[in-house]
């Protein structure tokens, strides 16, 4: 049975669509098969980050009110067969989803994929309820400052009163936090919180620490999502969160200020 | 025989008083809107004495019922310790005088003081409210949920996180961080007590009489309870 996983953090611009096209893709790579969707209707940034922009025909919406079938829709990444994005509509709002479509689609694509990952929308509204509705699993993406610890916090208990899972008294979804952009200078400085910090406020299990990184820049505006840089500390990371994901235990890195150069080491600089 | 439908039979309530130390109205107002703003959800509804005991003449009994029902509490009636011309007014207004039970006590004590030398210790224990019963919430409380526990204590096994609220009529028990806001002794009840592992609150309120963050300084991130002595709220160390 696939793991539906949503991508989620409440406030906006911490880093979700970046997580779930890097951990999608990584998983892929990984040789799962992987369908990553936009749940973020009327922006659309998903394929961007994927580099599939322009190969969208029809999209998730159109899916949900029987214009094109998912088959459609889906697109395949060029780089690895097993992954598929659907779209964002870029046209229509937020209301275009329903549970009931976006649950049959989610029944269709079960049957297809080992992973579904739902990169949802900012906010609390219906859009991130309807991202985190089906969820098995939820990433929790979260910068590591005092705004976005606290709305990742609103979004945790949603997990745990609003899915379809606390609804029916299932087991409950199961929690993995993201810490993303994090600055060990910074943190030093006391500009940021820590990740004892952030950990001690939300309580749930560290999935990985993403360190701020200008390679995440530079993957976005080529349409390679920054697991393929496996050169950058953030690409690093990210390959490490998906060997977690899949079940080992390994030790977190990019924690503390980098060490100096090995040049000015053997130099006493 | 064909069963009595309706009877009528005496039974005891805890109702909130509010306590006037002032009959102006637009200062009623401003005051009642503050505490209200506080727990807007809590207060809604809820079924309110009016204490005229500290006042002089000269109330506009009308104006403060229309005044509690403004806010959305239901109007009970008047009390307080007042003669026995102003009940009468109060009644020909058109409003219930409502008896406390301690007005009773204190009546009862002195008849079995009389007949009696030993003191009745029946009478002079405190009513039911100290036996509250618990309220257990496992797991953190996060931002934007409210967890109230109507006539009872509140356990939390778990950190109340800033941004979610938790409201008792008895005493709280934060077995973790109290970081968001905690108000015991909410329907007025100036013995409860709030504790909690780590005291990092935005607001705690026992009976009324509250903190914020800046208040509590002196244990900020201790362990701590804090309770009413003499109308002000007071925190001591845990351990
Ligand atoms: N580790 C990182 N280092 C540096 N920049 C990053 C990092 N992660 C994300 N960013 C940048 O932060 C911005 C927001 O990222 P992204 O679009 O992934 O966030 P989002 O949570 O999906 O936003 P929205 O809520 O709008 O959907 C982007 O400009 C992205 O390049
Ligand atoms: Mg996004």
């Amino acid at each position: 049975m696939a793991r539906i996983i949503v991508v989620t953090s409440g406030k906006g611009g911490v880093g979700k669509t970046t997580s779930s096209a890097a951990i999608g893709l990584g998983l892929a790579l990984k040789g799962h098969k992987v369908v990553l969707i936009d749940f973020d209707i009327g922006l659309r940034n998903l394929d961007l980050i994927m580099g599939c922009e322009r190969r969208v025909v029809y999209d998730f919406v159109n899916v949900i009110n029987g214009e094109a079938t998912l088959n459609q829709a889906l697109i395949k990444d060029k780089r690895v067969s097993s992954l598929s994005i659907l779209p964002a509509s870029q046209t229509r709002d937020k209301d275009a989803l329903n549970k009931e479509n976006v649950g049959k689609v989610l029944e269709d694509l079960g049957k297809l994929y080992d992973f579904i990952i739902c990169d949802s929308p900012a906010g609390i509204e219906a859009g991130a309820m309807m991202a985190l509705y089906y969820a098995d699993e939820a990433i929790i993406t979260t910068n590591p400052e005092v705004s976005s610890v606290r709305d990742s916090d609103r979004i945790i208990g949603m997990l745990a009163s609003r899915s379809r899972r606390a609804e029916l008294g299932l087991e409950p979804i199961k929690e993995h936090l993201l810490l993303t952009r994090y600055s060990p200078k910074r943190v030093a400085e006391g500009e940021m919180l820590s990740v004892e910090d952030v950990e001690d406020i939300l309580s749930i299990p560290l999935l990985g620490v993403i360190p701020e990184s200008q390679a995440v820049l530079k993957a976005s505006n080529a349409g390679e999502p920054v697991i393929l840089d496996t050169e950058s500390d953030a690409g690093q990371a990210y390959q490490d969160v998906i060997d977690r994901l899949l079940g080992e235990t390994i030790d977190f890195r990019f924690l503390v200020v980098e060490k100096k150069g090995i040049f000015s080491r053997m130099f006493g600089g | 025989m064909a069963a009595a439908r309706i009877e009528f039979k005496g039974s005891s309530f805890t109702l909130s008083v509010l306590h006037l130390k002032t009959a102006t109205i637009a200062d009623i107002r401003a005051d009642l809107a503050k505490k209200v703003a506080q727990a807007p959800d809590f207060f809604y509804l809820v079924p309110i004495v009016v204490s005229i005991d500290k006042l002089n003449d000269d109330i506009d009994y009308q104006g403060i019922k229309t005044l509690i029902e403004e806010f959305n509490f239901t109007f009970v009636g008047f009390t307080g310790a007042i003669s026995k011309e102003q009940r009468q007014l109060i009644r020909e207004c058109g409003f219930s005088f409502v008896n406390t039970a301690k007005a009773n006590t204190v009546k009862k004590t002195v008849l079995v003081e009389e007949s009696v030398a030993e003191k009745p210790k029946a009478v002079i224990a405190t009513p039911q409210r100290d036996l509250y019963t618990d309220k257990i919430h496992r797991g953190q409380i996060r931002s934007g949920q409210q967890v109230y526990a109507k006539d009872q204590n509140l356990v939390v096994i778990g950190s109340v996180s800033a941004g979610a609220e938790v409201i008792a009529d008895g005493n709280i028990h934060v077995y973790g961080s109290l970081r968001g806001r905690a108000i015991a002794g909410a329907t007025g009840h100036h013995k409860a007590q709030i504790y909690c592992q780590k005291l990092e609150a935005e607001l705690v309120s026992i009976n009324g009489n509250y903190w914020l963050s800046e208040s509590m300084e002196e244990h900020w991130a201790s362990p701590v309870y804090i309770q009413l002595t003499d109308n002000e709220l007071t925190s001591s160390k845990l351990i």
